[in-house]
């Protein structure tokens, strides 16, 4: 049983390019949203210090740092892997996110993993032939298909 | 008791035994011996897991309408309601956050 999100998106850049935007240029392109806030206070300005055992942080307007978790994957043009915390978790609870980087012609196919507690690591989709022209492509598995299930299953007893 | 937190949640959930204990309690209530024999734990290990289960929100317990000194346990569903919003939430902010990026990439190639 896994529980991840995963998703992918075709950029017109090749795959160091797009992992340089990914990471260096994070605080460009990144969009705050009222839904989704990392910190009570809101996203802030995030930035990656690269390399293993460095963090993905976000600068937060009363000067605060939080950390949102630490790279365990640096493989520039490739792969990328780092925790993923928000202020509301509790300080040991983390999520995992992979973020990699496939060549397609002279674009990159860049592809996230969210993944909520099971994090052994599994072969992209994405290798074994995604349609070639879907350019916003969303596959979210367990909890589409189980956790409808379960609340299916619910409805009867509650 | 409160809305449970999506931290304890993915924490209870973390456990290949407690997702076990989901599973059964998927089709119906359970009494805790019943699934500590489904689960093949002893009595104290799936008390513990139970206690990690009530904690986190995902299950309830209560008393056997027949006979009141058995405890069966349930799944509450607003546990799951929150965790599948998380992960929808999670979902939409990825799919948004891509755009952004590739708007970004786009932008600075012009």
């Amino acid at each position: 049983m896994t529980s991840k999100v995963f998703i992918s998106l075709r950029l017109p850049i090749d795959p160091m390019g797009a992992f340089d935007a990914f990471t260096r240029e994070i605080s460009s392109w990144w969009r705050p949203d009222p839904l989704f806030r990392i910190t009570a206070q809101g996203d802030g300005e995030l930035a990656f210090e690269p390399g293993i055992g460095g963090r993905l942080v976000t600068h937060l307007d009363n000067g605060e740092t939080f950390e949102i978790g630490r790279i365990s994957a640096w493989e520039p043009g490739r792969r990328l892997v780092f925790g993923w915390r928000q202020s509301s978790f509790s300080p040991e609870q983390s999520t995992e996110v992979e973020v990699c980087f496939e060549p397609v012609g002279k674009e990159t196919r860049v592809s996230i993993e969210h993944r909520a507690w099971d994090t052994i690591p599994q072969r992209h989709a994405a290798r074994h032939g995604f349609p070639e022209h879907v350019t916003l492509q969303r596959v979210a598995d367990w909890w589409r298909r189980s956790l409808a299930a379960l609340l299916g299953g619910l409805r009867p007893a509650g | 008791m409160s809305a449970p937190s999506v931290d304890l949640t993915l924490a209870a959930l973390a456990d290949p035994h407690r997702r076990g204990v989901i599973d059964l309690l998927r089709q119906r209530p359970h009494r805790a011996g019943e699934l500590a024999q489904a689960m093949r734990l002893s009595f104290p290990a799936m008390s513990r897991h139970l206690r990690t289960l009530r904690r986190s929100g995902l299950v309830e317990e209560g008393r056997d309408e027949f006979d009141s000194r058995v405890r069966i346990y349930r799944l509450r569903p607003d546990a799951i309601a929150s965790l599948r919003s998380w992960l929808a939430e999670t979902d939409a902010m990825w799919a948004r956050q891509l755009l952004a990026l590739k708007a970004h990439v786009q932008k600075a190639r012009k």
